[in-house]
């Protein structure tokens, strides 16, 4: 059974059809990426899980169960508008955090202190919330979301604004939790975070999901191979050939796309019939291709 | 479900985060001080003011005069506790009227009299009222002028009478007045003997802190909520609480800080009182020592935060800056200040069915059907019948504004319509 499971889930505001029939499972262990262009829906679905608001139509499964404020108890969350109050100090800050999440006081309290340590920002125990860092201000609210041990963790955008070392962190983060069994659903639009992080995908734009499932079958299924070539005079393949999707020039050499209607060696001595080629190099296209290739076709069928 | 433990975590962090503020002590300081200040400034800058006078009387009575010196000797030593001192002088009149009632206008203007009382020869051939001019520069010295006239009048008809030949004893008789004592009949036929005045203006005292203390407070809950929007905690906290949890602890909290301070002002009045219990203002100590009136004052406050708390919850959850809120907030703060208004026809005559309709009213009734508790005891049926809407317009109210609060705490778009806002209301997102 999956961890997390959205059936058909609506919802619009006023004349914005913000998520449409979205459908996608989250399996008990996985880090499933939520991507998305900005304004694809996203944070509503994520908003829906959590409950801030309801979906039209539609269910939202926690463990086969649908979600109340109980079962809500278990879900770690991060969400995208983050702040703090700015005049506590950050350990009675974490403390109190830790009490709403369902914690007692004092067992708050020591796992605040576990957190700060862990973070790196134990000397800002009794630092106000304000005179903290934007970065730090952020690790603490990532410490918050996840204070009480919560087997399903939430993170709606957690690296924007990050710099390079505390999104190591992050990511880290992030694994740790998933070597010890946590499920971890988070979005961002920065695709090489996922690929990095993901063992599944889900791609949402304008409101439905363009493909979702496990990383390796998603790439199997959209991932077109490439062929990066450089002709003898430099000049353009030219078109149109056959297999071959389209040409996109790339400082000094081509990239192809093929189409997939004949096989990568047979294309290769279609283009060298026709050109003089100096080097043919084959490789798998980035998520951000597949994303972006998604995105576009996605288009075009609506259009 | 509501969860009270949840709302409780709310309420403690919203209370100990405020209590350990300096603002509090120092608003817990000032506002006696101030309200101190308003009680006791005017009488002591009366006093002040009230001060010394040289009065001039323009007379070629010398007997008349002394008897007016007299009189009014007599009544300043009544009067002690006013503070007023007067020095009469006798100027003769003199031929030329307008000379010399031009020289008088200078004396004043350069501030050789406080005044001058011109008695016309003719006073004492008349027997029916007569008008006698007073030139001052401040005719708006009430108490002076009450006291001269009184002095001046007591003098007129000692002299008539003695004129006309009446033995002593009968002018004494006719001369003799009536001091006009008030005793409070309460219900059940009990006398009180207390300084209505004084009871009155503790219970206005108290009547006006009901109504700043749910103000300032019901500021403070929306505040706190602009804050949470402003700094995006909200949804932070809403993954773990439901908005009404959130709301309802935010109320509870702030309103323990205010029955904290509650606390630290009676303390204080009660050492204030006990410290001047020899001066004594007795009708300050009977307010402040009926435990009817302390509890309707306690409960009155608490029925009248959670009415205004909760609108004002739903205020800061609506908009986005207290600028936004502004005009909501006016129009809210001119219906809170009615009662203002309201509260002299009460007082002239607290069982007039005008004043039991709208110290009825339960938007008024913490400050007006107050007031009229000090005033007079209501039956008992308008007490329940007070409560009772009371109670109901503030359950009916919160639940209004929590569904205005459960949709707007996380809106941070354009300012609301007020259609948009009924529709949040009604349940409606």
């Amino acid at each position: 059974m999956a961890h997390l499971e959205l059936r058909d889930v609506n919802k619009a505001f006023g004349s914005v059809h913000a998520v449409r029939d979205l459908s996608f499972s989250v399996p008990h262990g996985s880090v499933y990426g939520l991507l998305g262009p900005n304004g694809a829906g996203k944070t509503t679905t994520i908003r829906m899980i959590m409950r801030i608001v309801l979906p039209d139509t539609g269910t939202i499964l926690l463990d086969g169960e649908p979600v109340d404020d109980e079962r809500r108890e278990g879900i770690g969350y991060l969400p995208e508008e983050r702040g703090l109050y700015r005049k506590m100090q950050v350990l009675e800050h974490l403390t109190f955090l830790g009490e709403v999440r369902g914690l007692s006081r004092d067992e708050a309290r020591r796992r605040a202190r576990f957190w700060l340590e862990r973070m790196g920002l134990a000397e800002k125990a009794h630092t106000k919330v304000e005179a903290l860092s934007k970065g730090m201000q952020q690790k603490v609210q990532f410490a918050a979301a996840v204070i009480h041990d919560p087997p399903l963790v939430i993170l709606d955008e957690p690296f924007t604004g990050l710099d390079p070392i505390a999104t190591r962190q992050f990511k880290d983060e992030i694994l740790a939790m998933a070597n010890r069994g946590v499920t971890v659903l988070f979005s961002t639009h920065v695709l090489p975070q996922a690929e990095e992080l993901c063992t599944h995908y889900c791609l949402i734009n304008r409101g439905r999901a363009v493909f979702a499932g496990e990383a390796g079958e998603v790439r199997k299924r959209y991932a077109r191979p490439q062929l990066k070539l450089v002709t003898a005079d430099g000049a353009a393949p030219p078109l149109p050939m056959p297999g071959i999707h389209k040409v996109e020039p790339r400082n000094g050499s081509y990239l192809v796309h093929l189409d997939g209607t004949l096989p990568v060696p047979q294309v290769i001595r279609e283009v060298a019939a026709r050109c003089a080629l100096s080097s043919v190099e084959q490789f798998e296209p980035s998520l951000e291709e597949i994303f972006l290739r998604a995105v576009e076709e996605d288009h075009v069928s609506v259009a | 479900m509501f969860r009270w433990r949840k709302a409780l975590i709310v309420a403690r962090r919203e209370y100990l985060a405020r209590v350990k503020t300096k603002a509090f002590w120092i608003s817990t300081l000032a506002v006696p001080a101030v309200l101190v200040a308003f009680a006791v400034g005017p009488t002591l800058l009366a006093a002040r003011t009230g001060g010394s006078h040289r009065v001039g009387v323009v007379t070629a009575d010398a007997e008349l005069f002394q008897r007016i010196k007299n009189a009014l000797e007599e009544s300043l030593q009544r009067g002690k506790e006013l503070r007023l001192a007067v020095t009469l002088e006798r100027l003769q009149p003199s031929a030329d009227r307008e000379a010399q009632r031009k020289e008088l206008k200078n004396a004043i203007v350069e501030k050789r009299f406080s005044g001058v009382v011109l008695l016309p020869e003719t006073i004492l051939q008349n027997e029916g009222e007569v008008k006698v001019e007073y030139l001052s520069a401040n005719v708006t010295a009430v108490l002076l002028i009450a006291t001269l006239e009184k002095a001046v009048s007591h003098a007129v008809r000692q002299q008539r009478l003695a004129n006309a030949g009446a033995p002593p004893e009968v002018a004494r008789i006719a001369l003799a007045g009536v001091d006009l004592t008030p005793v409070k009949v309460t219900k059940g036929g009990a006398e009180s003997r207390e300084s209505f005045a004084a009871s009155f203006a503790v219970g206005y005292v108290l009547m006006f802190m009901i109504f700043f203390t749910a103000v300032m407070y019901g500021m403070i809950v929306m505040r706190g909520v602009l804050e949470e929007k402003g700094s995006r905690i909200v949804e932070i906290i809403v993954a773990n609480l439901s908005p009404l949890e959130l709301m309802f602890g935010k109320i509870f909290g702030v309103g323990a800080v205010g029955l904290t301070q509650y606390a630290l002002w009676l303390m204080l009045a009660a050492n204030v009182l006990a410290f001047s219990a020899s001066a004594g203002v007795p009708g300050a100590a009977a307010v402040l020592t009926n435990p009817t009136l302390m509890l309707a004052f306690v409960v009155f406050f608490v029925l009248g935060y959670f009415l205004y708390g909760s609108l004002y919850a739903a205020l800061g959850a609506a908009f986005n800056s207290e600028e936004e809120a502004q005009q909501v907030q006016n129009v809210a703060g001119w219906v809170m200040a009615l009662p203002f208004l309201f509260m002299i026809p009460i007082m002239n005559n607290p069982d007039s069915p005008f004043a039991v309709v709208v110290s009825l009213i339960p938007f008024f009734a913490p400050m007006l059907f107050f007031l009229r508790m000090v005033l007079q005891t209501p039956p008992l049926w308008q007490v329940v019948l007070c409560f009772a809407l009371l109670v109901a317009t503030t359950a009916f109210v919160v639940r209004l504004a929590a569904a205005v609060y459960r949709v707007g705490i996380l809106s941070y778009g354009a300012r609301p319509s007020i259609r948009q806002l009924f529709r949040w209301a009604m349940g409606k997102a």
